[in-house]
């Protein structure tokens, strides 16, 4: 039996297209700073002058950390030009992925908007500019909740872009969370331009949800919770204001937060939408039927049971044409392709998960043939 | 197709709704505007007394509503006491899930001045 299941995977991580749906640039001051509008091109040249730090920045990307250093651990690692990050993404067998930023996952919190505004604009441009015509290397634009209105001219702005496939929404510590209305016009656009949005949470310590983070004595705590609790809450909110309903083509993807999270939330909210449907009657169905329909969660930091079935079960409860591969590459808890190609799963399974949900998502070609070769 | 006579139509006036039991079941009757219907008076959510449950109408909202709610159907939708869940007294199907969650409807006619169900 063991024999089989090392041949199917020989057999099929040689010819299985690998889209990685969240993978991350390292977005510094410095390099966005030749992008970034005046004044605030003069902010983030000081802030290249100051000792880098791993995500904490100080008006870039505002954390709290409150650990004490412990000798031990990994080391955190960070991608900085294309050509790396298609190297790495070739040893790891991924052919094909979508950029996300590193510093600019705590960009929700960022309290001045002219700033943030000027900062998404760099960042979509240093993006577009300098990262996509790599082999495999796909964007997400930087959507900036802090003027909605502007974020969706950006949005129209590079929507003729092939290589941008997504509207990536800061999700640690946006304050209102995603379903306000006040977003209304991001959304509008996405769906114009036919671009899935997708969230993406990162740990920090916040008053905005995930608020009382603090509480924790460590990282591990704060780490627990920081993603899954950010997912489950932004779903919450744009399910509680109609979003799906009032936008009935968008599509929303799910990032860092594993999977398991996703059938516990479809029969709870289907739970309390039989005792409160009169309190968000726009919606036409069960909550569970929009998030079969139009969203999609990727997999990274992929559960680990005991037995990988019952991993493969919570993946047919949600629907394997809604489940993406991630790997997060090249941070501290990525999966390695390996963990989602060995689970006992048919191989037509496998091809979807790994690749074929993502280039439907995202509209991406299918390449004729591994960019990142035999892994 | 049993017939049971539930008493005259006099005490069953428009907007009532009233419980009465044929054999071993307990049938809720309403008239809604003039039109009778009875349903079953449990719940298929977790067997609740269904038709104990307030007449009211129901929320909407959506295009059609220019995204703003409305006030829909008055009369039309029994919520269960237990659970909150919204039949359509018309139909018998929940608001939430109608092909899913339903309850059967037993016809209801008026002949010779009685409200008779037909079980």
């Amino acid at each position: 039996m063991q024999a089989t299941v090392e041949r199917t995977d020989r057999a099929t991580i040689s010819d299985i297209i690998v889209v990685d749906a969240d993978i991350h640039i390292n977005d510094t001051p410095a390099a966005l700073a030749p992008y970034c509008e005046e004044p605030w091109r003069k902010s983030l040249e000081i802030l290249a002058e100051t000792p880098s730090r791993y995500l904490d920045i100080p008006g870039f990307s505002p954390t709290l950390k409150l650990d004490p250093p412990i000798p031990g651990g990994h080391a955190n690692r960070s991608v900085h030009t294309p050509a790396e990050m298609r190297a790495e993404l070739t040893a790891i067998g991924v052919d094909i992925g979508v950029l996300f930023p590193d510093n600019l996952l705590l960009f929700a919190p960022l309290p001045n908007i002219e700033y943030a505004v000027a900062l998404s604009h760099a960042y979509n441009r240093w993006l577009t500019a300098e990262w996509l015509d790599e082999e495999g290397l796909y964007g997400a634009l930087l959507a900036c909740p802090q003027d909605p209105v502007d974020s969706a001219r950006e949005i129209e702005r590079y929507a003729a872009n092939d290589k941008v496939v997504a509207v990536y929404l800061p999700t640690a510590g946006v304050n209102p969370l995603w379903g306000h209305r006040t977003y209304d016009p991001i959304f509008a656009a996405a769906e114009a331009a036919d671009l899935p949005v997708l969230l993406h949470s990162v740990t920090l310590v916040s008053p905005a949800f995930p608020c009382q983070l603090d509480q924790f004595e460590n990282h591990f705590g704060r780490q627990m919770l920081s993603h899954s609790f950010a997912m489950m809450a932004n779903l919450t909110s744009l399910i509680h204001t109609g979003v799906p309903a009032r936008f009935p083509k968008l599509r929303v993807g799910f990032t860092e937060a594993g999977i398991a999270w996703v059938p516990y939330m479809m029969w709870r909210m289907d739970k309390y939408y039989q005792e409160y449907r009169r309190m968000i009657p726009f919606l036409e169905k069960r909550p569970s039927e929009y998030m079969k329909e139009r969203m999609w969660f990727a997999t990274q930091p992929i559960e680990e049971p005991d037995d990988p079935k019952d991993l493969v079960r919570m993946i047919d409860m949600i629907g394997a044409d809604r489940v993406l591969f991630a790997s997060d590459w090249p941070h501290h808890d990525f999966d390695h392709p390996r963990a989602l190609l060995k689970l006992p799963m048919p191989i037509e399974t496998k091809r979807k998960i790994m690749g074929e949900n993502a280039l439907e998502l995202f509209g991406i070609p299918k390449p004729v043939g591994k960019i990142a070769g035999v892994a | 197709m049993p017939e049971h006579v539930v008493g005259p139509v006099a005490e069953f006036p428009p907007g009532s709704q009233r419980l009465v039991r044929l054999g071993r079941i307990e049938v809720g009757v309403f008239n809604v505007d003039g039109v009778f219907y009875a349903l079953p008076n449990v719940c298929p959510h977790q067997f609740g007394p269904l038709c104990e449950g307030g007449v009211t109408g129901a929320t909407a909202c959506s295009a059609a509503t220019g995204w703003k709610f409305a006030w829909e159907r008055e009369g039309e939708v029994v919520t269960c006491p237990w659970h909150g869940v919204e039949f359509d007294i018309t139909t018998g199907r929940s608001l939430v899930a109608p092909d899913r969650l339903k309850v059967r409807t037993y016809p209801v006619v008026v002949e010779d001045g009685q409200v008779k169900v037909r079980l």
